[in-house]
């Protein structure tokens, strides 16, 4: 049972809410789709980039000659080929830091050069790249490539890389530290503990994970010559914003000479917003040799180049009372960058993570301290919840902790510290304000779906067979609808955050919505057509959606952080308004009745009580196409545009159950069931967002379960591959138990909150503290990610993590 | 290929699936990974499904390919296994996709007219194919449905279609 808390919004033809099919399946289905890889220019060379073999090296030369000889091969290229070409710049600052960037030319935080020419800092830092006839000829012509390094000391954690005496790997950063960030009240938070009843602590590593869409990603450039126009086709979720970057800040070349185009995008979560050297390449390669030059990662290659996600250390406290009720909540935490600032990555790493701490929670004192460092690894980006994953599995360990401290049930616990609904807008003391939620209504719903009463007795039964059954829960507030332009340029984004949208109404009565976003696998086609025929009273199938092409789009920032459907669904939202009131409006002059006797209801006008005086929308738009009778004020044709920037965040939030059962024998894990309650405000489609709840638990899962990115002493990522790197399989998840809540958000015109990957927030907290319930009566209080089969075995045999 | 002759000659270290998407342009066949292990590239070889990244040109000679493209006709009708999958939303990205299908065509395939794989058997099959979009839980009721849909076509005496399992309390209302 679905249940609704607040308003619902103004319901057109019921289209909108619907679980239609999605339109973009079939073609997907078919394998018909193009995704850069299909791309085939004609006279398109290939390229491959030699990454570094050495995690910290100087340079000492570079001999490309023999490489050169090589049959097929076009180019070859090294940093000095590129002088003339500025850095990739990171653009999200954590707001309000004294931070440290290695310098970008137009003042801006630079980050990484498109190739490495003097010092290399991690294990496939891009040094040289091939240019040849095929892809085979190319990657083969690397090897000729004749590098001499000086190898430099390594470090790979973050807490190591700020110590004294630790390895620099940027001459502009003493020390390694690129930002000290905090939010909260650190004297409150402070004196809350030093005063409180019951204090916990715990030592928590949220391991560094690697995304991996299926896609690895890919790029082909393609200059004209004759007009001075790049076009640049790449595995993006923002195609507007790799213009902007690439256009203005590392190219150096006018806006209008590049056009991006993200063709269908093979998943992406969070790892295609960023910047990367490759994008550069292939469009000055295109340029140097007059051909097109298209480029396709690896698997392996994606390892080491693309943003990697998680990976804090942290150190945290949580006060209470002894009955349960929690007082303050405290995180310093260890941020690993890599060794450049990625596009945003810091401000993951910091702002998204640590105002969110307290989670669900009504809590008087908070405080989170951030030290973002450097150390020769690939550079830390976004990752499916990234930051809110973080945050909410500390928060919730730690009530776990307490819990069991004072011996309270953890599930009253939580219970008794849940943000009350009277509350809301709700200020959560570290930077946030809440938009709406019913917290006990979500939490109980949950509780009661899971069947938490019946642990008790489930555990007994577990035992018989040898299996030690453990019970987790989680909740979470997960912050979306990034953004408020104002509100991030507060939190140091460098760049407008707003979505827009434009429809189009052709004379045939037909309508084309074109969107600034870009779908990376949401089903955007259907959702958006749903979101216009919703609003026009119009058949879906008659809306054709557009994006991710700059030469056709208007402006807009893309996918992420879960915001296509709160920020630019609305936009689509508000523009079919704007058709329907200038409807209204000539509807006025074709049925020739005074504007306030016109209804515009079902895709029609009609003058009100006399509903045979009507014109439908096919009318309409032929009527408003020919612009005949039209007064000078109403200027003819359908075609109009939003760009929406909301107030505020919007904070979706929910309810996660894990119940697990641990083999007496192997330490194996298994997830037996899985409950969770989310709620994302109104739905637009609700198969496509069951697709990805179900996608986004499965991914949490992988995390506290079997994923980690390894590094070795020598910062050599010896998971750099999918045989060594695990990502969860069909035969490794139970099907999920699933419901929601809904509570509309106040800040967009459809009540919606973010969804695409809220549910990967809570999982990995809920089965460490399921793991850990199931091994408490052997003294567990923590057991690190991921919980292989041998780390739970050995604590089964009583042995320290 | 696909049902007709093709005719060529091939380097001896060609990979089948290069052969595929390079020399005859069937790019709906998919490459995720270099190790064997993303399931992307999966077609049928003489009706068993194989990685055609493991797979040299050369010794796929003689054999009889398919592809994902000769499971239906450019944009035509759906077969039963890819409409059970559109039912049940069971792509989002779709790039592990074809590969999805051409693996999970043969179990349903080989189940047609007796037993309905079990979910564990379904799941156990699928371990070949990665997908980090859909969590496979759509894509295991797309095979189920699938498999119910084929014996509700069947020949009478295979018994009743097996029903499909809802994954979910609330079903499609999340
Ligand atoms: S490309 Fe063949 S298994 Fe991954
Ligand atoms: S649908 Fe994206 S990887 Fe499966």
């Amino acid at each position: 049972m679905t249940t609704v808390t607040g308003e619902a919004p103004a319901t057109g033809n019921g289209v909108l809410g619907q679980p239609l099919d999605s339109r973009e399946d079939p073609q997907l289905l078919r394998g018909e789709a193009t995704y850069v890889a299909d791309i085939d220019l004609p006279g398109t060379a290939h390229m491959a980039i030699l990454g570094s073999p050495v995690a910290h090296a100087k340079i000492l030369s570079i001999e490309t000659k023999a490489a050169e000889q090589l049959p097929g091969v076009l180019k070859v290229a090294t940093a000095a080929d590129f002088t003339d070409v500025m850095p990739l710049p990171c653009i999200w600052i954590p707001g309000g830091v004294e931070s440290h960037f290695p310098p970008h030319p137009y003042g801006l935080p630079g980050a990484r050069p498109v190739l490495t020419g003097d010092t290399v800092r991690h294990v496939g830092d891009p040094i040289a790249v091939v240019v040849a006839e095929t892809p085979r000829q190319a990657t083969a012509a690397l090897a000729a490539i004749a590098v001499e390094y000086e190898p430099l000391p390594v470090v790979t954690r973050a807490d190591e890389a700020l110590a004294e005496g630790a390895p620099q790997l940027h001459e502009a950063v003493p020390g390694n530290l690129n930002a000290y960030w905090t939010c909260g009240d650190k004297d409150r938070t402070d004196a809350a503990i030093a005063e409180a009843e019951v204090t916990v602590e715990l030592d928590l590593v949220n391991q560094r994970t690697i995304n991996s869409p299926i896609e690895p990603r890919g790029a082909v450039g393609d200059y004209n010559a004759a007009t001075g126009e790049y076009t640049l086709y790449a595995s993006t979720q923002g195609p507007h914003n790799h213009r902007f970057l690439l256009s203005a800040l590392v190219l150096g070349i006018p806006f209008n000479k590049l056009r991006v185009i993200a063709p269908t995008v093979g998943g992406s979560f969070g790892t295609k917003g960023y910047l990367y050297p490759d994008m550069a390449l292939v469009l000055l390669l295109s340029k140097a040799l007059g051909r097109p030059v298209k480029w396709v990662d690896t698997r392996t290659g994606l390892m080491n180049s693309t943003v990697q996600g998680r990976d804090h250390r942290q150190h945290v406290t949580l006060a209470g009372t002894r009955d349960g009720r929690i007082t303050a909540v405290r995180c310093t935490s260890y941020a690993n960058l890599g060794a450049y600032p990625s596009t945003i990555g810091p401000g993951v790493a910091t702002a998204l993570m640590g105002r969110s701490i307290s989670g669900m929670y009504d809590i008087d004192a908070a405080f989170c301290e951030v030290y973002a460092a450097f150390t020769n690894t690939v550079s830390l980006g976004a990752q499916r919840g990234s930051g809110r994953a973080e945050a909410a599995f500390l928060m919730e360990r730690l009530v776990d902790r307490y819990a069991s401290e004072i011996g309270m049930d953890p599930a009253a616990v939580r219970r008794k510290n849940l943000v009350p609904k009277e509350k809301f807008p709700y200020d959560n003391g570290l930077g946030w304000t809440y938009d709406s939620g019913n917290y006990q209504l979500n939490f109980d719903k949950a509780i009661e779906l899971s069947g938490y009463a019946d642990m008790p007795a489930r555990k007994a039964e577990a035992r018989t067979r040898g299996k030690r059954l453990g019970v987790g829960l989680a909740t979470y507030v997960a912050i979306c609808g990034v953004g408020p332009s104002t509100r991030m340029s507060q939190e140091g984004m460098l760049g407008g955050t707003w979505e827009s949208a434009n429809i189009r109404v052709h004379p045939t009565g037909e309508v084309t919505v074109i969107v600034g976003s870009a779908s990376t696998g949401q089903s955007h086609g259907t959702v958006f057509a749903q979101v216009a025929a919703d609003e026009l009273g119009i058949d879906p199938d008659t809306v054709q959606v557009l994006e991710g092409d700059t030469q056709k789009a208007p402006y807009g920032q893309g996918t992420y952080g879960s915001r296509s459907y709160s920020m630019a669904a609305p936009a689509v939202a508000l523009t079919a308004r704007k058709i329907k009131s200038k409807l209204i409006r000539a509807g006025a002059v074709f049925l020739g009745v005074p504007e306030d006797k016109v209804v515009y209801e079902g895709g029609r006008v009609y003058e009100e009580g006399n509903e045979q005086n009507t014109k439908t929308f096919a009318e309409l738009a032929m009527s408003m196409w020919y612009g005949w009778g039209l007064p000078a004020e109403i200027e003819p044709a359908l075609d109009e545009t939003t760009h929406f920037d909301p107030p505020d965040f919007n904070y979706p939030f929910g309810t996660h159950v894990a119940v697990v059962e641990i083999d007496e024998l192997t330490g194996e894990t298994e997830v037996v069931s899985y409950t969770a309650v989310d709620d994302a405000g109104h739905i637009g489609n609700p198969k496509i967002v069951l697709g990805q709840i179900e996608g986004s638990i499965t991914h949490g899962l992988g995390q506290a379960l079997m994923e980690a990115a390894v590094y070795d002493e020598q910062g050599l990522l010896v998971s750099a591959d999918l045989t060594t790197y695990a990502l969860p399989r069909a035969a490794d998840v139970p099907f999920f138990t699933l419901d929601k809540t809904v509570t509309p958000s106040p800040h967009n015109p459809l009540g919606a909150k973010g969804a695409g990957e809220i549910a990967t927030v809570p999982p990995a907290a809920a089965v460490v503290n399921a793991v850990v319930d199931a091994l408490s009566d052997l003294g567990v209080q923590h057991i690190d990610m991921p919980l292989t089969p041998e780390k739970v075995w050995r604590r089964l045999r009583g042995e320290a993590q | 290929m696909n049902g007709r002759p093709e005719q060529f000659s091939v380097r001896p270290n060609e990979l089948l699936v290069e052969r595929l998407r390079d020399g005859l342009g069937l790019t709906g066949t998919k490459v995720g990974c270099d190790t064997g292990q993303c399931g992307t590239c999966v077609v049928r070889l003489d009706g068993r499904s194989v990685k055609s990244c493991l797979v040299l040109t050369a010794s796929a000679a003689g054999s009889e390919v398919a592809t994902i493209e000769g499971e239906t006709t450019r944009g035509g009708e759906l077969s039963g296994l890819q409409e059970a999958l559109r039912q049940e939303h069971g792509t989002q990205c779709g790039f592990c996709t074809p590969g999805m299908v051409m693996a999970l065509g043969e179990l349903v395939d080989s189940t047609a007219g007796g037993e309905a794989p079990t979910e564990p058997e379904i799941r156990e099959w699928l371990t070949g194919n990665l997908c980090r979009c859909t969590g496979y839980h759509s894509v295991v009721r797309g095979v189920q449905r699938a498999c119910a849909a084929a014996r509700a076509e069947a020949p009478s005496g295979v018994g009743e279609p097996a029903a499909v399992t809802a994954s979910t309390a609330a079903g499609q209302e999340v």
